[in-house]
């Protein structure tokens, strides 16, 4: 789920860029630090969406560059357990698929695609379901359930996700299920 | 506590407790020029036109001052009981 989060900071301008408009250089530098990055409580910073309150420049001893305490708004996304998603699937590989849910990408495993023994086909790149005859490609629009999330620092996060249950799975599934299992 | 006031947008905070000093003390002078000057090397733009002879960073940064065109002020910290 997207969120907007207001943060505060303190942000060095350095001397160079005095001439600038400081709005302008805050919002940059804010850009430039904040935004890809994923964090346990934000997840990850989409975009800094306005900077509400810019504090006066205080400078510190040994360094020329003002330092100003800014009150802004950030657009975070932070997948939350239980949450339901739909995504698009990016990569099949053999222990199971990428879904992008946006600004971030996470995984079905193998044994949560469907509830069928789940083959991987290695030239075409496709996870298909013994009994079912079901399959799942590059391409193909899913809908999820998050089971797992581990978002830490410096890292791109990892999401855990399943198809193994009511209403779940490609969206083409579901449409054929009809009224028995969820609508799509 | 020093204080810069940046270009043409200058924040002046909440201003009840930050106000213009008259006459600063030798400490805040060298304090203030010193802070300028390492600014000035630093690439920040000098705000009025300094005569050719001056080329030091410390030099314009006392100019600067001299003039008082110079964008730092001193936030005095004074001893209160309250």
């Amino acid at each position: 789920m997207h969120w907007i989060v207001t943060l505060r900071d303190t942000v060095r301008v350095p001397p160079d860029r005095f001439g600038e408009p400081l709005e302008r250089v805050v919002a940059d530098i804010l850009r430039k630090t904040y935004e890809g990055v994923v964090d346990k409580d934000l997840g990850i910073v989409v975009a800094i969406v306005d900077v509400k309150e810019i504090g006066i420049g205080r400078i510190i001893m040994g360094d020329g560059a003002s330092y100003h305490d800014v009150v802004f708004d950030a657009l975070t996304y932070r997948p939350e357990l239980n949450e339901v998603v739909l995504g698009e699937v990016v990569e099949i590989v053999n222990f199971g698929g990428f879904v992008r849910l946006g600004p971030l990408d996470a995984l079905v495993h193998i044994s949560q695609v469907m509830d069928d023994y789940v083959s991987y086909d290695d030239k075409k790149g496709v996870l298909s379901g013994k009994e079912s005859k079901r399959s799942l490609k590059e391409g193909d629009k899913v809908r999820a359930r998050i089971v797992s999330v581990s978002m830490k620092r410096d890292s791109r996060g990892k999401i855990g996700l399943t198809m193994r249950q009511p209403g779940l799975g490609k969206l083409e599934w579901l449409k054929e299920e009809g009224g028995k299992g969820g609508k799509s | 506590m020093l204080r810069a006031a940046l270009g043409s947008s200058s924040y002046c905070g909440q201003g009840s407790d930050i106000f213009a000093i008259r006459k600063y003390t030798k400490f805040e002078k060298a304090r203030i020029i010193g802070a300028r000057a390492l600014q000035i090397s630093m690439g920040a733009p000098v705000l009025i036109e300094v005569p050719k002879h001056l080329t030091s960073s410390i030099d314009i940064a006392t100019y600067e001052f001299e003039k008082g065109v110079c964008p730092i002020t001193v936030i005095r910290e004074l001893s209160r009981e309250d």
